[in-house]
């Protein structure tokens, strides 16, 4: 039975939408509040402040593909559904950058997992980095708000096998293990989250809070860079949009300009900060796009005798925190353990090395897993740290700074995840490293692993968790936002996103995302109204 | 059509194309001004390196002899002799398809790295392929791969690196790929 593609129904309907790529002329569009992204927070903002009763248009630089577009394939799925074309990484070309770009932003790409913001965080948020009113207890009815509101709850099915890794060698070891939470609703446990949900299962802005927001008559506006903040002292006046071509590669010379009372920036981590400084957004104190975090990833693989096929089913379902908070909150470098899901194209890439010996790992894929570290970057003063900064078309790229602290915690995370794969009954480890080759014992791995050169480029490293650059806080001259989002120099200027993030998580990252920027629309609107 | 100069000129200080090999590997040794090299050389030496062949939309006819050159070296284990005309011809429709949707500014960079590579001026004291890579040997270009891969200079790195997951990438995203390791496909919705 085919599936419904839900919002071609609203869009037959009679939501109003611009395609950005296809506009005959250019365009003047007004709103009381214009949001620029349609990811986690764009879409949780234009959700509230329509619902109440304020006319709302959300603008994205990405195309508009919903369920019927999603064919489970990688190469059309990551050039259009993936900032760059999946080509995203930091300046010196070492970190893959995974983020989304489209209608629903990374939500439409992640892997669904869905945590709190951990209380150590929010905790080292108050007493660090002066952020106000975002304790535990106050920030506990917005992500269960939103919890329920996207059908977030722990997987209720077995994990797949590549998961199960994860559960059967902590189990082994004693290690602490738990099952992901997830935010679906009637999921096939499929396993392609990261190529867009073709059964609408996922509860992604584009099923969710975007079709609210179109119902209630706000508008969507898409293939549509928002180029430049139109400042006038303390006041945005505008926003100068570029039409873009239906690859979102180019503008195509379409101007469309945005006019509205308050403007919300939505755009995530590197985007965000990076309209500000090309917009030369007031920034006195030189804090846009500092702090800007990754979740550094490094990856082990493992094979086993039995057959994994780590590319099906839910793709991340079994998680450990058992090393997370193991030096305290701010000592060494700890890190959260997961999988990724193994479909062939980003896998050879992972696996490392050409020809033959890239040709036996892959051989093998049906008995491979593959475990990550999310490294808990930014609660340290010695952690690794990213900048954003803009190339000479104006574009934003992310310079991040490896540091001795940061690559003692991949080392450290190399061996647990070794330790973790042999207990689970793995054959052979690959630490994924361009010096390393499956090994068959622990020992072997371990003298493997403490010998390894550390280094950019010959360790594969990754991030989809972009966190960070404009960091909220009471104090301008550390954070670009107070802790309610609102940016400390101009009045009608928001900040709704991941970006606000003063360090890193310690989880991944949408549902921090969600309950924020509900708390932060909510106190918004109020302030709307009675303004 | 008739040739014409890019508008952009590279930043550097060479203003001459008639760079002894001396001086362009004192050059070399400044990394990213050996890519400017590139890309001044090629805007001088003629139009051709600026337009993409027939059928592609990114890859020019200078970049396939490398491509030709290096797409079966690195698919080595992964194909038989006879698959292997046909999968680097679909491995490059696929990598033309993956440029034409990177970012100006990563396609910028991607076109000087495969400057880099086309150009003899360039190719020879960076690559160690003297001669042309239609008579580069598998041995002559995982040597090249090795000494990119263990090179001083980050952009060599960088370039290693890209070459890698470019390839790598275009290859397995093709369904005649997936026997080799197992992979089904996606299933039917």
């Amino acid at each position: 039975m085919p599936v419904p593609d839900s919002f071609k129904e609203g869009l037959a309907r009679g939501w109003k939408t611009y395609n950005g790529s296809r506009l005959d002329n250019d365009l003047t569009l007004e709103a009381d509040v214009a949001i620029v992204g349609s990811g986690a927070g764009g879409g949780t903002t234009a959700e509230i402040l329509s619902a109440a009763g304020f006319k709302v248009l959300l603008i994205e630089e990405g195309p508009l593909k919903t369920s019927d577009d999603f064919k489970m394939l990688e190469d059309k799925a990551y050039a259009s559904l993936y900032q760059e074309g999946i080509g995203r990484m930091s300046k010196d070309g070492a970190i893959t950058i995974m983020q989304g770009r489209a209608v629903g932003g990374t939500t439409l790409i992640n892997w669904t997992s869905s945590f709190r913001t951990p209380a150590t965080t929010l905790e080292h948020w108050a007493t660090e980095h002066g952020v106000k009113g975002h304790s535990p207890e106050e920030m506990a009815p917005w992500f269960e708000q939103m919890e329920q509101r996207l059908g977030v709850a722990p997987w209720a099915v077995p994990p797949n096998a590549n998961n199960a890794v994860i559960s059967s060698g902590c189990e082994k070891l004693g290690y602490e293990w738990k099952v992901i939470p997830r935010n679906v609703r009637g999921c096939w446990n499929l396993g392609y989250c990261g190529m867009g949900c073709p059964t609408n299962a996922k509860q992604s802005m584009l099923v969710t809070t975007i079709p609210a927001t179109l119902e209630k008559g706000g508008e969507l506006l898409y293939l549509a860079r928002a180029d430049k903040l139109l400042i006038d002292g303390d006041h945005v006046t505008g926003i100068e949009c570029l039409g873009m071509d239906e690859r979102s590669v180019a503008p195509n010379g379409r101007k469309i300009t945005v006019k509205a009372k308050h403007y919300v920036l939505s755009g995530g981590g590197i985007n965000t900060p990076g309209l500000l400084l090309r917009s030369n957004a007031p920034d006195p104190h030189q804090r846009t796009g500092k702090r800007t975090y990754l979740h550094l990833v490094n990856f082990s693989a493992a094979l086993f005798e039995q057959v994994i096929n780590p590319y099906y089913g839910a793709p991340q379902s079994i998680y450990s925190d058992h090393f997370q908070w193991d030096d305290g909150t701010a000592g060494r470098l700890s890190y959260k353990l997961e999988v990724p899901p193994l479909q062939p194209a980003l896998t050879a890439t992972l696996l490392g090395r050409f020809g033959i010996d890239n040709a036996m790992r892959m051989e093998q894929l049906p008995n491979t897993n593959v475990m990550l570290a999310l490294l808990r970057d930014g609660f340290h003063p010695e952690s690794a740290e990213g900048r954003v900064e803009l190339r000479g078309d104006g574009s934003p790229v992310l310079d991040y700074q490896m540091t001795d602290y940061t690559w003692d915690g991949v080392r450290r995370a190399f061996h647990t995840m070794a330790e973790i794969q042999f207990a689970a009954g793995a054959k052979a480890v690959l630490p994924l490293h361009a010096d390393a080759g499956y090994v068959k014992t622990l020992a072997e791995a371990k003298s493997l692993i403490d010998n390894l050169s550390l280094e950019l480029y010959r360790t594969r490293l990754g991030s989809a968790h972009v966190m960070g650059g404009c960091a909220m806080g009471e104090d301008p001259q550390q954070a670009v936002t107070d802790s309610l989002g609102r940016h400390h120099q101009l009045s009608n200027l928001s900040i709704h996103d991941g970006s606000l993030f003063p360090t890193s998580i310690g989880a991944n990252p949408q549902l921090s995302v969600y309950g924020l920027t509900a708390k932060l629309a909510s106190k918004l609107a109020e302030r709307l109204k009675s303004a | 059509m008739a040739c014409s100069v890019k508008t952009i000129m590279p930043d550097t200080t060479l203003e001459t194309p008639n760079l002894s090999r001396r001086s362009l590997l004192k050059v070399g040794l400044m990394g990213s001004a050996l890519l400017a090299t590139a890309g001044l050389t090629a805007s001088l030496s003629g139009c051709s390196a600026s337009m993409p062949k027939a059928g592609f939309a990114v890859i020019r006819e200078s970049d396939l002899a490398f491509l030709n050159a290096l797409i079966p070296v690195m698919l080595a284990g992964a194909v038989t002799t006879e698959q292997l005309p046909q999968a680097v011809s679909n491995t490059l429709a696929n990598l033309d398809y993956s440029l034409n949707h990177l970012s100006p500014e990563l396609l910028k960079l991607t076109v000087q790295l495969f400057d880099v590579l086309a150009l003899p001026i360039t190719r020879g004291p960076l690559t160690g392929i003297w001669g042309s890579w239609e008579n580069a040997s598998s041995a002559d270009v995982q040597a090249f791969l090795d000494r990119w891969q263990n090179s001083s200079i980050s952009l060599l790195k960088m370039g290693h690196a890209s070459l890698l997951q470019l390839v790598m990438m275009s290859w397995y995203s093709r369904p005649e790929s997936w026997a080799h390791c197992g992979y089904p496909g996606p299933p039917t919705v």
